[in-house]
């Protein structure tokens, strides 16, 4: 009897643990899954390329994308935003200092905190390879700078005009894709990303991911090659387009996350379908090593920390050493101190008319009136000699 | 003709007085129609303080004046206001003596002409009577005297009004027929501005008239009357060249004063031709622009030259006009002065054709020019642009009105050799046109 009570004691026991182990196999396997992105800091460089009034829509779309990643977590320490013209004060905004996304002015996405990287003329295609490879000359502000690690994920957002294989900034010059794909590299070889986010929202846009080769990077586009991104809606009152529509479901959907949403890079493919965005998005992910199933959206759109909460109590040393303070007594100053003597005010007071300094020379005055008299002398005749003389 | 002379100097220094006294005369001062980076007052007195300092006055972009004028307000800079006055008042009798003789001459040439029979007979309402002719040296000195460019040129102390005394006088010496005074103030009035050299050819012809030497290049005693006179002429200026260095030490003043007429470097927008076009010329291209629009000033002498040797009072008349519309910093001060000479052709009123037209144009111009101004440069509205339309209009306005009179005299002269009625050869009526 007791033999048979402790064998079923010992199935129930070995059966308990074994499903304890199992469990916290899985407990583990999905913690492990859960920490398995393995960084520590996000950034996020937005950049909107294009610039004059009409282009109002590129302004607002990266202004809406870097609202959500603000919204989210990322600080703006940690954004490089470029925007190529300024809509908020430009002479054709009917509502200045308000940039808005939907019409009927819904949403204003520019807000009251909007920092502003790089700005007007400043973005070019230097400067932005620039900011991706870290290469900035040494007097370059922190805020200009992406200075990301290798525990860093990096959300990139490029809007304008677009076509196949290129990107046109400020209406003058163009990125390649190649010249981004090499950028990327760089970046992979100097170790400043861990994982990276590649977003593109311009006509063509699935021609600037093609080239690209270096690991760990996924990368979305508004449309095919061959195939437009077309603007989303006009707002009468201000006249313009004001978002692309395949930015403008990426906001709406960025709209419902939240820091602790678990949605993942499977759902962010699925934005905008050809039905509502007209173009057909496309991904890429063959580059990426973990599954997209895995990755949540807010391991590049929200800045969240992973936090492990300890029950044990630490002790931390007291970093601040007392320090004994001596006064020391100076000597009381005893200078005096007075203004030097500005103006000549005895002079100025007393003030004599100012003597002419120059005077023209004696052999000028003497040779110019002998020709007057010569001149004068042969029109009229010597005969008025003896009345002078 | 001394009382109403008189009156009328009286009159016209009232006006002034009254000017220089009020407010308006530092706006005035200010104006770019009325001063010009040559001719400004602000410049002299700012030329006189570097000089006083102890630096050239060329030094800089700052002063276009001779030494002579350094010299002349180096003693008159606290009387400026009465210098002005005074100038005017020599011009103004200048013209007046100058314009008599011309019509005592006129008159004398027209007797012979009536007594040798030279006149059609049915052009006899064309013949000019000393009663016609008596009031027109008035009216040259009233016209000179009260006309409101002349006025604001003076208020605004502009040295323009000096240039027009200067060649006052001599248009004054040429008319009563002394080579020797003709070629000096010819060769100060050159001194001062390089353009009035165009108007030794006219001189040269109308003593060449008045000693009755036939304008024959086979001749020697044209030959002979010329040499003396170029020789006046460029002794003259030679000398006071020369004595304008001694003035100063330097020869500073020849880039300044004459580099800079003829290069146009300063663009500072005013009633001529030149500083738009330059504003937007390419480098590459300007030489060839100033080489072009300088030559198109000296250029007219030939042909008027050749057409009106017969008349060279007519002639200086169009000269003067010509150098006022295409010089290259103009003022309304030059525009004055022939201006000044329109009484004297009041005999041509019936064959004038844009009298109207040309009056209108440059009323509603001279009103423009301040309105447009204000426009561009304070309310930012215009641009210089409109500015430059107005500029343009006035000076088309101008050569209108300059070719109209030039029209007129020829057609005159025509009918008086070939009669006023003119027919043709099947009898209707023939109408007169230039070509």
């Amino acid at each position: 009897m007791a033999s048979c009570c402790s064998l079923k004691i010992l199935t129930i026991l070995t059966f308990v643990l074994f499903h304890a182990f199992v469990e916290s196999n899985n407990f583990e396997a999905k913690a492990g899954q859960f920490i398995s992105s393995g960084h520590t800091n996000n950034w996020a460089v937005l950049v909107c390329t294009s610039r004059f009034w009409f282009n109002y829509r590129h302004v607002a779309n990266t202004l809406s994308v870097y609202r959500s990643v603000k919204r989210l977590g990322i600080p703006d320490s940690h954004i490089v935003l470029m925007l190529a013209d300024d809509m908020a004060c430009n002479h054709r905004n009917p509502k200045p200092a308000t940039v808005f996304s939907h019409k009927n002015m819904e949403l204003n996405v520019y807000g009251d905190d909007v920092e502003v990287d790089y700005r007007g003329y400043e973005v070019t295609v230097e400067n932005f390879l620039r900011v991706l490879t870290g290469r900035l000359p040494p007097s370059t502000p922190r805020s200009k700078r992406l200075l990301s690690d290798d525990h860093s994920n990096i959300l990139i957002y490029l809007t304008g005009h677009g076509g196949n294989g290129f990107l046109k900034f400020q209406d003058s010059e163009e990125i390649s894709n190649v010249e981004l794909a090499d950028a990327f590299e760089q970046m992979w070889q100097k170790r400043r990303y861990s994982e990276l986010l590649f977003i593109i929202d311009t006509c063509q846009g699935a021609s600037m991911y093609e080239r690209f080769y270096s690991p760990n990077l996924m990368a979305l586009a508004s449309s095919q090659v061959g195939e437009d991104s077309l603007s989303h809606q006009p707002d009468l009152a201000i006249g313009v387009h004001l978002m692309d529509r395949y930015t403008f479901y990426l906001l709406e959907f960025l709209e419902d996350i939240h820091p602790a949403s678990t949605t993942n890079m499977n759902d962010l493919f699925k934005v905008c379908p050809k039905s509502q965005c007209v173009s057909t998005p496309g991904h890429r992910t063959d580059l990426f090593l973990r599954d997209p199933g895995s990755v949540l959206i807010t391991d590049f759109f929200g800045s969240v920390r992973k936090v492990e909460i300890t029950m044990e109590t630490i002790h931390l040393p007291s970093p601040i050493e007392k320090v004994t303070e001596e006064k020391k007594y100076a000597e009381p100053q005893t200078e005096i101190h007075a203004y030097v003597d500005q103006l000549p005010v005895a002079e100025i007071i007393h003030q004599k008319p100012r003597l002419r300094d120059w005077h023209p020379p004696d052999g000028f005055i003497l040779g110019l009136w002998t020709l007057i008299l010569l001149v004068f002398f042969k029109t009229y005749g010597i005969k008025h000699l003896k009345h002078i003389f | 003709m001394a009382a109403p002379l008189a009156l009328l100097l009286i009159v016209a220094v009232t006006i002034r007085a009254l000017l220089f006294r009020s407010s308006i005369a530092d706006l005035i001062s200010e104006r770019v129609e009325v001063v010009s980076p040559l001719n400004a007052w602000k410049r002299v007195v700012e030329g006189l303080a570097l000089l006083d300092l102890g630096v050239s006055p060329y030094s800089g972009d700052v002063f276009h004046e001779t030494p002579l004028v350094i010299y002349l307000f180096h003693f008159l800079v606290d009387y400026a206001e009465v210098a002005f006055m005074l100038a005017d008042g020599i011009t103004a009798v200048a013209l007046y003596l100058a314009v008599r003789d011309y019509n005592k001459h006129v008159f004398r040439k027209q007797k012979y002409a009536l007594e040798a029979d030279r006149y059609p007979l049915d052009c006899l309402e064309l013949i000019r009577t000393p009663r016609q002719m008596h009031y027109i040296p008035l009216k040259v000195a009233m016209f000179y005297l009260l006309n409101p460019f002349t006025i604001l040129s003076c208020v605004a102390k502009s040295t323009c009004g000096l240039n027009n005394a200067v060649i006052a006088l001599f248009i004054l010496s040429t008319i009563r027929g002394s080579a020797l005074l003709s070629g000096i103030f010819l060769a100060l009035a050159t001194y001062q501005s390089i353009y009035p050299l165009t108007l030794f050819a006219p001189a040269l012809l109308y003593l060449l008239q008045r000693l009755y030497i036939p304008v024959n290049v086979h001749r020697s005693s044209f030959w002979v009357f010329t040499m003396q006179y170029v020789f006046v002429f460029l002794g003259s200026l030679s000398v006071l060249i020369c004595l304008s260095f001694f003035l100063l030490g330097s020869w500073d003043f020849l880039p300044s004063v004459y580099g800079f007429i003829l290069s146009v470097p300063d663009l500072t927008p005013n009633i001529g031709l030149f500083w738009y076009f330059f504003a937007e010329m390419f480098e590459h291209f300007r030489l060839f622009f100033i080489c072009v629009f300088q030559i198109n000033v000296f250029f007219y002498t030939i042909p008027l030259s050749i057409k009106l040797k017969e008349h060279p009072v007519f002639l200086i008349f169009m000269q003067i006009a010509v150098i006022s519309i295409f010089k290259s910093y103009p003022t309304v001060g030059d525009i004055a002065l022939y201006m000044a000479f329109l009484p004297a052709w009041t005999h041509l009123y019936r064959f004038l054709r844009n009298i109207f037209l040309v009056s209108c144009v440059l009323l509603a111009c001279s009103a423009l020019f301040p309105v447009l101004w204000h426009l561009w440069i304070y309310a930012g509205s215009a641009n210089s642009n409109f500015y430059y339309a107005i500029t343009l209009l006035f000076n088309v306005a101008q050569i209108l009105l300059v070719s109209d009179y030039f029209y007129a005299f020829l057609r005159r002269e025509y009918h008086l050799t070939h009669g006023l009625y003119l027919k043709r050869k099947d009898g209707t009526e023939a109408t007169l046109v230039l070509k």
